[in-house]
């Protein structure tokens, strides 16, 4: 599975990209596998925090800063790192 | 794709700086944004203000609020981020009753809280509806947050919209949410060093970047899009007209890359009223955003009207105020 995340806002509103397919990456595989983008909730409207669009063959989500925990969280570290 | 030429960190080929970016990426801390309604008592006209300030230290740490290290008229921590938050607070709080006879973010002496040494290498700096929150930078592409003392204003101001018209944080009410931070983070400065409208730099965060970095700020409110040009950071995106209106769904609707709009028709404003930009263009945005009449779901469009009739109510019809005020939104291409 191909997986993209983009970071935006912050005080900076510099964006940041990253790609990742997870045929080639099992640390990827792994961690798509313990991801539901479905229960991720909304990203709330935090004056300059950072937002994660992540991407997972075209199963999409938007993240707040605040609710990035877990596995969802190792995955956008992975992705963008 | 947005038309936003992007940055390139996370694929650069230094492995230090892919590292402190990675650490920066992934953060939480329980953080959330609400509105309060708190009734105002109008103060005596001779009350004299004081800030309530506490610096806490969250340790490198992204667990909010951290630990106490310095309150109200305590003594100087000897830490100089804790320190410099400090007095950044005191003069942004001076600032607000000094120009506009406001006690604090919600105009009845709200205590000031910030939060400094947030994270690892953190890029950053955020209002979470309750509080400020600094990192200390990654050291290689950006200093510490609390460097800037416009980043206190804007941190700052983002509470004053909150307990104000409370601009809905997306689109083009977020653009102007973002706006009104940029605005008074620049005044904040512009007053702090005694300068007039025509000797400012009307730039955001100057003392952010570093020296490696390509660039004298990250945004420019005179001259939008020109802040920093670099091969890691990208170049700046941001619009000063119309015409260069970014439609995205990203960053809430593009709020930290058109905000550049009415940064520039606040300048235009400004520099064509002279003198003291916090005193004449400065009252005019503050009283639109306080007075009661702005819609949380005002567009560029609203704004600008509203703009155009507080300067009338507070010089006249007629004035030149006026004229000035229409003049500046037409020059990024917004009727008023």
């Amino acid at each position: 599975m191909r997986v993209r995340v983009v970071r935006t806002g912050g005080f900076a509103g510099v964006e940041r990209h990253g790609e990742s397919d997870s045929a080639r990456d099992p640390v990827l595989a792994r961690l798509v596998d313990r991801v539901d983008l479905d229960a991720v909730p909304p990203p709330g409207r935090i004056p300059d925090q950072y937002l994660y669009d992540i991407d997972i063959d075209g199963s999409t989500a938007t993240v707040g800063e605040a609710q990035l925990n877990g596995p969802l969280r190792e995955l956008v570290h992975h992705v963008l790192g | 794709m947005p038309p936003h030429i992007l940055e390139r960190v996370a694929t650069a080929g230094d492995p230090a700086l892919r590292d402190i970016a990675r650490r920066t990426l992934a953060l939480s801390a329980g953080v959330r944004s609400e509105r309060r309604i708190a009734p105002v008592r109008p103060a005596a006209p001779t009350e004299d203000f004081v800030p309530d300030r506490t610096i806490k230290d969250a340790g490198y740490r992204t667990e909010l609020p951290g630990d106490t290290v310095r309150a109200e008229g305590g003594p100087a921590t000897g830490d100089p981020v804790a320190d410099q938050s400090y007095e950044w607070l005191g003069t942004t709080f001076d600032f607000f009753e000094a120009a506009y006879r406001r006690n604090s973010i919600d105009g009845a002496g709200l205590p000031l809280i910030s939060t400094v040494h947030y994270g690892r290498d953190y890029d950053n700096a955020f209002w979470n509806g309750e509080q400020m929150v600094y990192g200390d930078g990654d050291g290689v592409l950006f200093n510490a947050f609390t460097a800037s003392l416009d980043v206190t204003g804007h941190e700052l101001t983002h509470g004053v919209t909150q307990y104000a018209a409370n601009l809905e944080y997306y689109g083009q009410a977020g653009a102007l949410n973002e706006s009104m931070s940029d605005v008074f983070g620049v005044l904040v400065k512009q007053w702090h060093l005694g300068q007039q409208a025509a000797d400012a730099d009307w730039l955001v965060g100057a003392e952010l970047l570093t020296d490696e970095i390509a660039g004298v700020a990250l945004r420019s409110m005179k001259e939008p899009g020109t802040a920093y040009d670099d091969p890691r950071l990208g170049k700046d995106p941001q619009p000063g007209h119309m015409d260069g209106y970014v439609d995205t769904y990203r960053d809430n609707g593009g709020v930290h890359i058109n905000s550049g709009i009415p940064n520039r028709a606040f300048y235009l404003v400004a520099t064509a009223l002279g003198g003291n930009a916090w005193e004449k263009a400065g009252k005019i945005w503050y009283d639109t955003l306080t007075g009661g009449k702005l819609s949380a779901t005002a567009d560029f469009a609203t704004f600008a009207a509203t703009t155009v009739v507080t300067a009338a109510a507070l010089h006249g019809d007629d004035a030149p105020e006026v004229a000035a005020v229409r003049e500046g939104w037409a020059g990024v291409g917004v009727q008023a």
